[in-house]
């Protein structure tokens, strides 16, 4: 950065602070800087102070936050569009920028890479176009597959998490049943094990788009193309005695299996298209997105909704999240990511809008502990961080070379994605604080 | 006045008339008149103080004396020439007075006005003179009766004859009265001063001699002025007095019978008011006084649209001229000069940058040299004259916006399908026909490839493929969800395929009726048309038809399913019905090659296309048609219909659309033409307002239809979007609307779906 030469008149005199630990701190006496700089400008400032400090540091991208909103112009244009005074000295909030920074290798399915889940950290789920879903430990090395679906599976969800020994996990498919699986996650084996289902629920009469389960690990919920929700019991036992036992012979090597075949406790019945997308984030408040234009907020207990958000375009994916949980973010047939606030009383218009996707999005998710960042993935073969503070993505991953048809987070900072170029790819390294 | 002067020239002509045979005539007359006046004045005094004598003998007195004078102004111009007079003087009676005649007749006139003026002056003259005459009276005896006569004899002739003489005539005896010794002026002044009566005195210059008037005859004239009877003692109001005695009349003065003229209608009457009659009804004769026109007009007002002016047709306005002193005259001002470096800087540009005049100065309009370019400009004028064509070029002042019909904006009409974010790749050939599945999950396509493909609409992900060795000409799903039957239609043959969709109950009811095991003997009368065979490729079922099928259509309970082959008459059309796997013939005969065809949304009616129209049939009563859509189009191509089933929309060859609204007419309700290629296919969506054409020429165009409930309201139908994206390389063949979305896929010849969406 020549500085020098700038006009004394354009500067600036700031003041990074941040809430960072130890490394990435910078003195906090106040800097002349030139007023036109833009975040890389200021990056290179704060990466130049730290380094004076610490000659091992390596260069690390910042993002930077005037009054809690992010710089996404010139310094001077920002002031000017927030009108804040150039004249005091001005306080620059310093984070971490949030871009990945590394790409994993990618693991790649036989088929279409239709569902992932980033819900546990120790394992990546996901479900493929040829019916069967994987648990990848890391990238490339898958420790499960998950078979027993005829059609292909449309949605994986973690069931419970607690559990340290076992895993249960849940899968919906194109064959209308949705399929729940044990395993141990941590047993070390080279090859990958093959799992089959204990348990077999049906009961949709179309293709099963999407599944989630209650934080308590008790209860799922399932979306179809029928138009309903169907919630299921998730335990092994049939306490309530409907569900008949089956034994099937399955190969001749395999030993026998007992599979129970489950049926749904209750419908929620409401929507008039194919419910897309569910999400079951608190114990008894199931949202659910569909291609009748709607979102909706559903009361376990009583079985109705409670609330009916319209947005005019076909919904593909539904995520509650952000302050509180309380956000609702969704995206569908446009390339417009739209985050409602229930709470903001007497309008049902979208609070946030995110449009820089070129074509229809197929996934949106929020961030665990994040009140602010969301992902989203499109057809256009993108998947982009938002924070709520900018209009503008925070970084843009364009690792797929086709439609990317699910992504979720992983471990908090990761980026687990999975497309119809078949691979599942995980982007790490993203520092969100 | 006129009158009077008219009789008086009657009086003149006949008088002159007799004049003409004798010159003298009028002295041996005029003694004769001189006579005659004593008598009338005489008279006169007894008519004043007896009966209404009333100033008529003043007019009476002035009228001889005027003729007179005429008299003698005649004769002196009947002394010149006789017979041409004779000639105008007829004309005169013929005419009035002013009446201009062709020759000499400006000269008469003249004559007349001359001899008037010389008439009135007489008359004054002899006004003066009878005053004269009877204040000689009144001097000479007091008594009126006798009235001397006037001691001159000389008669009413101009006195200014006898100016330059010593006498001013002749008396009684014939010696000359000789002129009184003219008084000095200051000295009759002074006589006039002294004299207290000299206000009623007056000069009597035909005698010569100073009259007295008395005041009887003050009082007279006094009475004449003011317009009353000359006599005070005359009452113009005395009660009539009836001499005629009645008593003894007891017959009627004529005896003759009263004509019979009296009794009719007077004829000529009749006549004058039938030609006024006419005269009105013809408007000759107007009554409404033509408006005046305004005399003004705004002088300095644009010439171009005075309305005075450009009422006629060819009037172009010349330009103003420029005030004087502008930048080309002769002359202009200094600063309209250019310098040398402007001129340089001139010379420097473009010959079609330059300005076209530059101005100069002239000291004087004789130093001004001749134009340059005169010669040529007048030659290119005069061929653009000779080449240019006659006719005044109309030019119309309407915004053209303002003729376009005004239709609600395309954002008050959303949703509708304008941006593509998925395609459907896969197929290696043209993608010829598609269709969506009644819940809108999936969608299949037929391509000349040979592949039936399943798509997910979704993601846009192939499900299923299925290989034939012909080209496909239609795919279709059964309208029934449950029964996730797909029919294919390709050359000769149409096959059932299991989608294998659906729940355990529907997989097993759809095996069952493509089960091939027991299918029954076909009747006779279609067993020369149709045979059914079981599918040994993918199980199913199919139908060999004896021509190639050009179109399939579902009924809307899935179970019939009509195909139209490129055959004459009754065999073009079949129905096959699925659960009893047996065909039917239509059972009505169909006039020309049917093209397509289509089943009612909710009533037993059947729509088959020909080339140039639509029939409209009755499933249940079979005979004629009972319907006839005229379409007016050269080719059908496809159609569809309102899912309200009184809207049709036929596609033709010829890029045309029309939209049949059954309930108002035969005849199309609208004619869109927009395509500049074939029309391949046309939709009409379920439940949204919205219908599609696809063409050749690789664009799809989205309309909103809107059919209202109100028989009232014609459909609305206004062009929505212009949907583009195929390759140009040989069109779009198929379009269909997504069942719940207002979504369109297209089927392109570039092998791709497209998924346009709102």
């Amino acid at each position: 950065m020549d500085v020098d030469r700038e006009d004394v008149s354009r500067r600036l005199h700031v003041k990074f602070v941040t809430k960072l630990d130890s490394p990435f701190k910078v003195p906090v006496n106040s800097v002349a800087i030139p007023s036109n700089v833009t975040r890389l400008g200021l990056s290179s400032i704060v990466n130049s102070i730290i380094e004076s400090d610490n000659p091992e540091w390596k260069t690390e991208p910042f993002d930077f936050l005037i009054d809690g909103e992010l710089i996404r112009m010139s310094l001077e244009e920002f002031l000017l569009a927030k009108g804040i005074s150039a004249e005091r000295t001005l306080e620059i909030e310093y984070i971490r920028a949030v871009t990945p920074r590394k790409e994993e290798e990618p693991s790649l399915h036989d088929d279409w890479v239709s569902a992932v889940n980033g819900s546990s950290p120790r394992f990546i789920l996901t479900g493929c176009y040829d019916s069967l879903g994987r648990v990848w430990r890391l990238a490339g090395s898958c420790s499960h597959i998950l078979e027993g679906h005829s059609g292909a599976i449309s949605s994986v969800a973690l069931v419970n998490s607690n559990d340290a020994e076992t895993v249960t996990v849940a899968t919906a498919s194109k064959d209308r049943t949705l399929r729940l699986f044990k395993f141990d996650p941590a047993e070390s084996v080279d090859s990958t094990t093959k799992v089959r289902a204990y348990k077999i629920l049906r009961g949709h009469k179309a293709s099963v788009q999407s599944v989630s389960a209650q934080k308590s690990g008790n209860m799922i919920c399932s979306s179809s193309w029928d138009c309903t929700i169907n919630l299921w019991n998730t335990n092994e036992s049939t306490s309530e005695g409907e569900s008949v036992s089956v034994k099937k012979r399955k190969g001749n090597n395999q030993a026998e299996e007992s599979q129970s075949e489950g049926e749904a406790v209750t419908s929620l019945v409401g929507h008039t298209q194919c419910v897309s997308s569910v999400v079951w984030p608190e114990h008894d408040v199931i949202y659910s997105s569909s291609w009748d234009h709607s979102v909706r907020r559903w009361d376990v207990e009583t079985g109705k909704d409670s609330l009916n958000l319209f947005c005019g375009k076909a919904l593909n994916t539904v995520d509650a999240g952000g302050e509180g949980s309380a956000l609702i973010a969704a995206g569908g047939s446009d390339p417009i990511l739209r985050v409602w606030d229930p709470r903001k009383p007497g309008t049902s218009a979208p609070v946030f809008q995110f449009s820089s996707h070129s074509s229809w999005i197929s996934a949106c998710k929020w961030h665990k502990s994040s009140w602010f960042h969301l992902l989203s993935a499109s057809y256009d073969g993108k998947i982009m961080l938002w924070d709520l503070r900018t209009a503008w993505p925070l970084s843009v991953i364009d690792t797929h070379n086709d439609k990317v048809l699910s992504a979720d987070w992983w471990k908090g900072e990761s980026v687990v994605s999975g497309g119809a170029d078949s691979n599942l790819r995980i982007s790490s390294g993203i520092a969100i604080s | 006045m006129t009158k009077k002067k008219k009789g008086a020239n009657e009086d003149k002509i006949i008088e002159t008339k007799s004049k003409n045979v004798s010159g003298k005539s009028q002295k041996q007359k005029k003694p004769v008149e001189k006579e005659l006046k004593p008598v009338e004045e005489g008279l006169k005094e007894e008519d004043l103080l007896q009966e209404s004598g009333t100033d008529s003998d003043y007019d009476g007195d002035s009228l001889p004396g005027s003729l007179d004078s005429d008299d003698f102004d005649s004769d002196f111009f009947d002394s010149e020439d006789d017979g041409t007079q004779e000639g105008t003087e007829d004309g005169d009676v013929e005419f009035s007075d002013d009446d201009a005649l062709e020759h000499e007749g400006s000269i008469d006139n003249e004559d007349d006005e001359e001899s008037e003026q010389v008439e009135s002056d007489k008359g004054e003259e002899d006004g003066s003179d009878e005053g004269s005459e009877r204040g000689e009276a009144v001097e000479e005896s007091d008594s009126s009766e006798d009235e001397v006569p006037s001691r001159n004899t000389v008669g009413d002739v101009p006195l200014e004859w006898y100016k330059d003489e010593k006498h001013i005539g002749y008396d009684i005896t014939g010696k000359k009265i000789t002129k009184k010794e003219k008084q000095d002026k200051l000295d009759s002044f002074l006589a006039t001063m002294d004299d207290s009566k000299n206000w009623r005195k007056i000069y009597d210059e035909y005698n010569d001699e100073e009259v007295e008037l008395t005041k009887e005859e003050c009082e007279l004239m006094r009475r004449i002025l003011k317009g009353e009877a000359p006599h005070a003692d005359f009452d113009p109001y005395a009660p009539y007095v009836d001499w005629f005695k009645w008593d003894d009349s007891i017959h009627p003065l004529s005896s003759a019978p009263e004509p019979k003229r009296r009794f009719i209608p007077s004829k000529w009457e009749a006549k004058k008011v039938l030609k006024l009659v006419r005269a009105i009804r013809k408007g000759w004769i107007k009554f409404d006084k033509p408006e005046e026109e305004p005399n003004v007009y705004l002088l300095w007002g644009d010439d171009s649209t005075s309305d005075q002016k450009s009422k006629h047709l060819t009037y172009i306005p010349p330009p103003k001229m420029k005030l004087p002193g502008h930048d080309e005259s002769y002359n202009p001002s200094l600063e309209y000069i250019p310098t040398e470096e402007e001129k340089a800087s001139y010379e420097l540009m473009y010959e079609e940058d330059r300005p076209k005049f530059i101005p100069k100065r002239f000291t004087s309009l004789r130093s001004i040299p001749a134009y340059e370019n005169a010669l040529k400009e007048s030659f290119e004028r005069c061929l653009d004259l000779y080449l240019c064509p006659r006719v005044r070029k109309k030019r119309i002042n309407i915004d053209p916006e303002s003729l376009k019909p005004k239709l609600p904006s395309r954002k008050d009409l959303r949703p509708y399908p304008n941006s593509c974010y998925l395609e459907y790749k896969g197929h290696t050939g043209a993608v010829t026909t598609i269709s969506t599945d009644s819940s809108g999950e999936w969608i299949a396509s037929g391509s000349t490839d040979g592949s039936v493909r399943m798509w997910e609409v979704e993601t846009g992900r192939c499900l299923k493929v299925w290989q034939f060795d012909e080209a496909i000409m239609c795919v279709a799903w059964n309208p029934l969800s449950r029964l996730p039957v797909l029919a294919v239609a390709m050359g000769r043959d149409l096959f059932f395929l299991n989608t294998e969709l659906g729940t355990d109950e529907e997989q097993e009811i759809t095996k069952e009726r493509l089960h091939s095991g027991n299918i029954p003997e076909p009747e006779a009368s279609v067993a020369a048309i149709v045979t059914w065979l079981p599918d040994e490729l993918y199980g199913g079922i199919k139908i060999r038809h004896f021509k190639s099928i050009s179109s399939i259509d579902w009924h809307r309970k899935g179970d019939y399913l009509s195909t139209v082959m490129a055959s004459g008459e009754t065999r073009g059309v079949v129905l096959h019905q699925l659960s009893k796997q047996k065909t039917q013939r239509l059972p009505f005969k169909i006039r020309g090659l049917p093209v397509c065809t289509l089943f009612h949304p909710s009533l037993s009616y059947f729509f088959v296309a020909t080339r140039k129209d639509v029939r409209v049939y009755n499933l249940l009563k079979p005979g004629e048609a009972t319907k006839k859509l005229e379409t007016g189009l050269r080719e059908i191509s496809s159609m569809a219909i309102h899912p309200g089933g009184d809207n049709l929309i036929v596609g033709s060859k010829e890029g045309k659309m029309c939209w049949f609204d059954m309930d108002l007419s035969s005849k199309p309700y609208k004619t869109l033409k927009n395509h500049p290629k074939d029309i391949t296919n046309v939709a009409v969506h379920r439940s949204y307002p919205l219908f599609a054409s696809c063409s050749e020429d690789s664009t799809a165009y989205v309309f909103h239809g809107m059919v209202y409930n109100d028989l009232n309201q014609n459909p609305l139908i206004v062009p929505l979007e212009i949907l583009r994206g195929h390759s140009s390389k040989g069109g779009v063949l198929d379009c269909k609307f997504h069942p719940r979305q207002p979504w369109l896929f297209t089927a392109g010849a570039d092998s791709i779906i497209k998924l346009y969406c709102h």
